[in-house]
């Protein structure tokens, strides 16, 4: 098993729009799953990082919560992504990306002296 | 936004508080157990898919934490936690909270309260577009009445061709006029004004339009622009006043605007008009006399321009003027031209006044907040055992020091609450002394800036209060809980600092007690002063029966006018006169113990000004041969008028003392002849032949108990025009009786003429002592408290270290030392600081009382006896504080203290 990593500042909240983003509304147990498969299982989600990142998208109006029977009848709580929170996906997108490129730019193999 | 959100949703989970949260539980039950089925489906025994299930999610409980500090503010959480631990505590102690927030509302309320009022009338920005680039501009000469002579037109002129750093010079008459209305007729104050006053001014209208250039000279029609005040007052703010034309002194006017809120300088007003209204103030005479000043001036600073520049230019024109016009400034009188900024010159009378109370009420809050610290020092070291305690249970320094201080915050901001309602009772008490001295008391309010202020102050003094307790620094407690110490506060240094807290309390009383005493004898001094005449029993009836507009515009009209006016006045005067209890009934220009406001050059036959001596001048008023025995002014020498001094007799006067003393140096005035002079005359319709002195009479204290002597000069009624005008009733008994019946006469007899401020001499008189009044009352009452408080402060502080000190007492008595000497040293114990506090006071009192000096009256700044009656009374009550802990620590049985040792 690769080591586990922690995860970065700010990305959690990423991963999980992106998650919602692609599979649509989902429970939180889905999420989880999801992000930690994504990562090749590098990452682990515990309830106490899980769940307050999920409060928190949903008090900011990126995500919305609601009860409902899951595939084998339990009842689970379902999140969905708002069109605020698409925006907002949109936006971090952009910015992450920009970021890689500038980091890696900076990390690149250094090219012939100029 | 989305920021936003969050904050209100976790604002809102906060005031929601911490219920069970069933919903949290089932969807982590609901995660487990998909989480349990994957492990299972992937071959693990149900009992391990569980437990690996658990493992994964990291500890259920610390989970629901972490989203319950999502939901909610953690930090606002413990403090509420502190809240409600502070709220407990202090509910404990009962007696310290309410001595502690009392107290402080007394402290804090003061404060409030007066700087609301140093606010609206010093601080505020004035509603004036700019108004930080007015400036009031002021001519002065020697003398009584000198302080502000006001400008004549030709004078404004040259300021204004010859200033460059000036944008704009407007012109403002105070002048009176008559609304002549279907429910009756109203005085008005108005200002005349010339057509660029309200541009100069930066002053607005909030309705209809203010007065332009096209609105100056005299072809124009009348027009008038109410001001915000006066147009909701009279008006009810009837927003279809705009274009209605009403009745001023008999002539139509049309209302053409109402003014933004604005205050006034020198005296608010009710309208403006523009200069047309007064024929006089348009004639050739006006605009050309040099002399005939009659007008304020007001100006705006060119951009760029500094009042010290507008200042040095003013300096200079005013010397150019002064070389090319030597014959209308005498160089005995010294004229001379101030330049202030409006805002300084509309807070000018209250500065002083405002800075006494400011001053008197921030002693008392630093009494009271003394006092505070003593009592929470005394309360700590009860409570120092706690404190141990929780730092045993894991407290750090800076917890401890936060509890303190929402404790003290507790106690100030409910002191605050309880100060704030005080202000706003006293706040109108305040408006209305504020409105003695400046026209901006209606701007005195409790807003948001005063609340801040208030706020600031109570947050200053729970940190004080909080830093004053003295907690050991970090990492000591440790060795004090393995020392089983009992507390940590205390000691020595809380000791000296609860003494020289004891100290500061009584100097500041001291200087509170001195600056009273000085105020009270000054009141004292002002209402006894000598007025002059008999004030008991005598009734004052100002009526104008010609307005001043028709006085000013003179003309053959104004004889039969005058005829007419005077035949009134008699007819009045009879009535009263029949009225029961009536002894006498006199008619003259001017009231009692008022000053006239006709100020004229006077000279003396055969006796020329010598060089370089001031040119004289005397009030000119007219009386009826009854006026004197009416207002009780003793006759000194000569006679009084007779029916005989009418019109077409010989022209003759009475002048008083302060004249004769001046025109004639100690010799006999009687059959010498004075007369009125100067460029003045020809602009006014008093004449100047010569007038023979018939008689002397004492001086009276016109214009206030404060006001310089001033020289006065009589001429009969009936062989002058009628000017300004009135009644003086003398009465047997209860004339306060009277007042109703005179007035009906009067209304019957003059209608659709204003009557008011009907009064008796004895209320002009105390009118002129009641700022002194507030003043000495308000910080006396300060002082009051201020000594109070630190009684309190002395005898807490004593008894706190006989209860202390109970164990050495016990010992020292049973070692032989007796009651009396146990007493004698307690006493001596607080003795030792009640001196200290009263050197330190005096001192103190001795350095501030020059700064009251200006309103101070008939008592040196340091007056022995206030100071000396001062250092008894201090010196008793700390005598009286100290006596009841000395007797308690005389009280202490040896036996009893000793076992329980």
């Amino acid at each position: 098993m690769p080591p586990k990593l922690d995860i970065q500042q700010g990305t959690l909240a990423l991963m999980i729009l992106r998650t919602l983003d692609v599979l649509g509304p989902l429970h939180g147990y889905g999420v989880a799953r999801r992000i930690e498969e994504t990562s090749g299982n590098r990452l682990a989600l515990n309830y106490g990082t899980l769940y307050p990142a999920l409060v928190k998208l949903e008090q900011q109006g990126f995500v919305t919560a609601e009860w409902r029977p899951s595939d084998n009848n339990r009842r689970a709580k379902y999140y969905a992504l708002t069109p605020a929170g698409r925006k907002q996906l949109a936006r971090e997108t952009r910015e992450w990306n920009q970021t890689a490129d500038l980091i890696a730019a900076f990390l690149a193999p250094r090219p012939e002296a100029s | 936004m989305s920021m936003l959100r969050e904050v209100v949703a976790r604002l809102a989970g906060t005031l929601r508080g911490h219920p069970a949260d069933p919903e949290l539980d089932e969807e982590f039950r609901s995660h487990l157990e998909m989480e349990t089925a994957e492990y299972v489906r992937r071959g693990m025994a149900p009992e391990e898919a569980r437990r690996q299930a658990l493992i994964a999610s990291g500890g259920v409980t610390p989970a629901a934490e972490a989203v319950r500090d999502q939901r909610g503010l953690p930090w606002v959480e413990s403090i509420a936690a502190d809240l409600r631990y502070a709220l407990r505590a202090l509910r404990r102690s009962p007696g310290f909270t309410t001595v502690v927030i009392l107290t402080l509302a007394l402290g804090i309320g003061a404060n409030t309260a007066i700087f609301s009022v140093v606010r609206g009338v010093l601080l505020k920005p004035l509603p004036h577009r700019d108004g930080d680039r007015l400036v009031y501009l002021r001519q002065s000469t020697d003398g009584p009445a000198g302080e502000d002579i006001a400008f004549s037109v030709p004078e404004i002129r040259d300021i204004r061709t010859g200033v460059r750093s000036f944008e704009g010079v407007a012109e403002y008459s105070p002048w009176t006029v008559t609304l002549q209305e279907r429910e009756g007729a109203t005085h008005l104050d108005a200002g005349l004004v010339s057509g660029n006053f309200f541009k100069v001014m930066g002053l607005s209208p909030v309705l209809g339009r203010v007065t332009q250039p096209d609105d100056d000279g005299s072809g124009v029609p009348p027009v008038m622009v109410l001001t915000h005040e006066f147009w909701m007052k009279h008006f009810s703010g009837d927003p279809g006043i705009v274009g209605r034309k009403v009745m001023l002194d008999g002539e139509p006017v049309t209302v053409i605007g109402v003014m933004q809120q604005a205050p006034f300088f020198p005296a608010r007003v009710d309208v403006l008009l523009n200069m047309v209204i007064s024929p006089h103030h348009v004639s050739a005479t006006m605009v050309e006399g040099r002399t005939h000043r009659m007008t304020q001036m007001l100006a705006r600073l060119a951009p760029g321009a500094t009042v010290e520049q507008a200042r040095a230019e003013v300096t200079a024109t005013y010397a150019r003027m002064q070389q090319d016009h030597t014959d209308a400034y005498d160089p005995g009188s010294h004229y001379r031209m101030t330049v202030l900024p409006f805002k300084q010159a509309l807070g000018e009378h209250a500065r002083l006044t405002l800075m006494l109370l400011m001053g008197a009420a921030v002693f008392v809050l630093i009494i009271s907040a003394a006092n505070v610290v003593n009592l929470t020092l005394m309360r700590g070291l009860r409570r120092g055992h706690e404190l141990v305690l929780r730092a045993a249970l894991g407290a750090g320094v800076l917890r401890l020091r936060r509890l303190l201080l929402v404790e003290n915050l507790l106690l100030t901001l409910a002191g605050s609450v309880l100060g704030i309602l005080l202000a706003f009772g006293g706040t109108g008490l305040l408006r209305s002394l504020a409105a003695r001295y400046s026209t901006r008391a209606s701007d005195v309010r409790l807003d948001l800036v005063v609340l801040a202020f208030t706020l600031g102050l109570a947050v200053a003094i729970a940190l004080l209060l909080s830093f004053a307790a003295s907690l050991p620094k970090e990492g000591r407690f440790a060795a004090l809980i393995a020392a089983g110490a009992q507390r940590v506060a205390g000691g020595l240094r809380s000791q000296r600092l609860q003494r020289a807290l004891v100290v500061a309390q009584v100097a500041v009383s001291v200087m509170l007690l001195a600056g009273a005493g000085l105020l009270t004898r000054t009141m004292i001094r002002l209402s006894t002063v000598d007025t002059g005449l008999r004030t008991e029993q005598v009734l004052t009836i100002p009526l104008a029966l010609i307005n001043p507009a028709q006085l000013s515009a003179g003309g053959p009209n104004i004889m039969a006018l005058d005829a007419e006016a005077k035949q009134r006045y008699e007819e009045i005067r009879r009535e009263l006169r029949a009225l029961p209890g009536v002894i006498e009934v006199g008619v003259g220009s001017t009231m009692p113990l008022r000053a006239s406001d006709i100020r004229l050059d006077v000279k003396a036959e055969g006796r020329p000004l010598q060089p370089g001596q001031a040119m004289p001048q005397g009030d000119y008023r007219t009386a009826s041969p009854e006026y004197f025995r009416a207002a009780g002014i003793p006759i000194l020498k000569g006679r009084e008028f007779q029916s005989t001094d009418r019109a077409g007799a010989g022209r003759v006067v009475v002048i008083n003392q302060t004249m004769a003393n001046q025109l004639f140096h100690g010799e006999d005035p009687i059959g010498k002849r004075i007369a009125w002079t100067g460029d003045v005359l020809r602009f006014t319709p008093f004449s100047g032949d010569w007038r023979t002195v018939i008689g002397v009479v004492a001086n009276t204290q016109d214009g206030g108990p404060e006001a310089e002597p001033r020289a006065v000069a009589f001429m009969p009624f009936d062989q002058e025009l009628t000017v300004f005008g009135g009644l003086v009733v003398r009465a047997e008994s209860n004339v306060e009786g009277l007042t109703a019946a005179a007035t009906r006469i009067v209304r019957r007899l003059a209608p659709g003429v204003p009557l008011e401020n009907v009064l008796t001499v004895s209320q002009i008189r105390s009118e002129g002592v009641a700022p002194k009044r507030l003043n000495a009352v308000l910080v006396s009452l300060f002082g009051l408290l201020a000594v109070l408080i630190a009684a309190v402060g002395i005898g807490g502080v004593l008894a706190f270290s006989v209860g202390a000190r109970t164990g050495e007492i016990g010992i020292r008595m049973s070692l032989g030392a007796d009651a009396g000497r146990v007493h004698r040293m307690i006493l001596r114990e607080g003795g030792v600081l009640v001196v200290l506090g009263l050197v330190l006071g005096i001192g103190g009192a001795w350095f501030a009382a020059q700064f009251i000096r200006g309103l101070l009256f008939g008592v040196a700044p340091h007056d022995p006896v206030t100071f000396g009656g001062v250092a008894l009374l201090m010196a008793a009550i700390g005598v009286g504080a100290c006596w009841i802990p000395a007797l308690r620590a005389a009280r202490i049985d040896p036996a009893i203290t000793m076992r329980s040792a």
